[in-house]
């Protein structure tokens, strides 16, 4: 039943014919998200730091949280958080946004929910440079172990492409997928130790959300950043597995939905 | 032996028509449940077969919902068919109704550079050729506004002439040249012959015969989505028209 033509070419080898589009797209995203606002790009930069001043607010004076470097500590977890969420977020309408143009001429049907992995990546890179503002301000060294985080962020990026692919075929099939996702990420913000210890959590918690690959990733950000050491082997396997199937499972369930996308929009 | 650049082999395409389409999760459970058939199977196309030579313009002709457009978004590779192969040769641009998936926040250049990265060219090769695409279109004025503010008319002479200056080895045109006016019509339709005598094809759907009957070696007549006659242009418009008188009486 299946045709010839349709199986000449692989995913991959598609795409590397027309990784053009991809960065295209990603640069095009940005531009469209912050059109018409007088600040444009700079929203990238303002949205964190608003996050953190309100977090910092709340959990340093009314809270009173006690940990070291509190606002380092904090800063890195929302950047690494919003990596995450700025990537599937913008990979879910990805397709749907897009679909004058994919009824229109052919491009593969990865490069929207790829290009959106990107666009985060472009948002981290600015949203790193605050965290270096923040250091020199607040006088903080880092050790060289903060190199780490060049693997932990690809880590993550894998992660992010593991869930964007899926994320984007499904909300055009589906659209309460956008909803569902809304309510993930508002879950997953405090279910992963942004503003506070994964240590402070009693240990039936903990022993449930170690197998969130969020979790993992933001702790060993936290543990070559902040502690001068590598992330602890537990987190490392953790956060390996759990990455690994996510991203199979999205890439297979991509595959499925991918041929007849179009004919649901 | 004449070389293909298109060959079409018992291609066949349904649809499912929702009759109220279940878009969530909630109702597509609620569905495997209640075992009610909430749509019908429409058959779009039903065991096509053609071929299109290199340096041919092939007319497709029909009634509205009679298939053509589904025939050319599966030769365009949007949609896939249920069954039969598709052979396609060379670069393929699709001219589908308005636009090549243009955007409307963007200005005409910013349209045309994204549309040349989008159909396979680089930034490089298209930037090079942006001024005549809108010398061509005759829209020097407008080369930097947004394309939502432009008019259908317009809209459609920088489709076909991006189009033109990608230059792929076989070029679709689905209604396409009907909006323009009788300059550009004329303009654009020798840009096509001699798109073709370069060994390039075009496939032309056009409910105007005229056209069909002056510019197209051989046609095809779509009658509800199975081939009603294949051949010279006079035969497939005869038998178009034969069809539409039955199709008043009844």
């Amino acid at each position: 039943m299946k045709s010839k033509l349709y199986k000449m070419t692989s995913i991959k080898e598609e795409l590397w014919k027309t990784k053009g589009i991809l960065f295209n797209f990603a640069i095009f995203d940005l531009k469209i998200k912050y059109r018409n606002s007088i600040l444009g790009m700079l929203w990238s930069l303002i949205e964190p730091l608003l996050l953190l001043g309100v977090l910092l607010i709340v959990f340093s004076t009314i809270f009173k949280f006690d940990i070291e470097n509190f606002p380092i500590y904090l800063l890195l977890g929302i950047i690494t958080w919003n990596f995450f969420k700025n990537g599937t977020s913008i990979a879910l309408g990805s397709i749907t946004n897009r679909s004058a143009f994919l009824s229109q001429i052919y491009f593969p049907r990865a490069i929207p929910g790829m290009s959106a992995g990107l666009t985060a990546s472009l948002q981290l890179l600015s949203e790193l440079v605050i965290l270096a503002v923040f250091m020199i301000v607040l006088n903080f060294t880092p050790t060289l172990t903060i190199i780490y985080l060049i693997p932990i962020f690809l880590l993550e990026l894998i992660l992010i492409m593991g869930i964007a692919l899926p994320l984007s075929v499904l909300n055009a099939k589906f659209k309460d997928v956008e909803f569902i996702w809304g309510v993930v990420l508002q879950a997953g913000f405090f279910l992963t130790p942004i503003i506070y210890q994964f240590d402070m959590l009693p240990e039936t918690v903990r022993s449930i959300l170690q197998f969130s690959p969020m979790v993992q990733i933001v702790t060993m950000a936290h543990h070559v950043t902040l502690y001068g050491e590598l992330p602890p082997l537990n987190s490392m396997l953790y956060a390996v597995f759990s990455v690994s199937i996510i991203a199979i499972v999205g890439y297979l369930t991509f595959r499925k939905f991918q041929a007849r996308v179009v004919e649901e929009l | 032996m004449e070389e293909i650049s298109i060959d079409v082999k018992h291609v066949s395409k349904k649809f499912r028509l929702y009759h109220e389409k279940r878009t969530s999760v909630y109702e597509s459970l609620m569905a495997i449940f209640s075992r009610k058939k909430y749509y019908e199977q429409l058959i779009a196309l039903d065991d096509i077969s053609f071929n299109v030579k290199k340096g041919e313009m092939f007319g497709i002709i029909g009634r509205n919902g009679g298939g053509k457009t589904t025939l050319l978004k599966i030769l365009s590779h949007i949609y896939q068919p249920d069954s039969g192969s598709v052979d396609v040769k060379g670069t393929i641009i699709p001219l589908l109704a308005l636009g090549l998936g243009f955007h409307p926040e963007l200005t005409a250049t910013s349209n045309i550079i994204q549309s040349g990265i989008l159909l396979g060219l680089s930034k490089k090769e298209i930037s090079k050729n942006v001024e005549d695409v809108i010398k061509f279109a005759e829209l020097e004025k407008f080369a930097d506004i947004k394309i939502k503010n432009f008019s259908a008319g317009m809209h459609m002479r920088l489709a076909f002439s991006t189009a033109m200056q990608i230059n792929p080895d076989i070029l679709i045109l689905d209604e396409i040249l009907a909006v323009g006016d009788i300059n550009f019509q004329k303009k654009s339709f020798d840009a096509i012959m001699d798109f073709k005598k370069r060994g390039k094809s075009v496939i032309l759907v056009s409910h105007e015969m005229n056209t069909i009957h002056k510019f197209c070696d051989r046609a095809m007549f779509l009658k509800n989505g199975k081939v009603g006659k294949l051949g010279t242009p006079d035969e497939v418009i005869a038998s178009y028209v034969d069809f539409l008188d039955t199709q008043k009486l009844t």
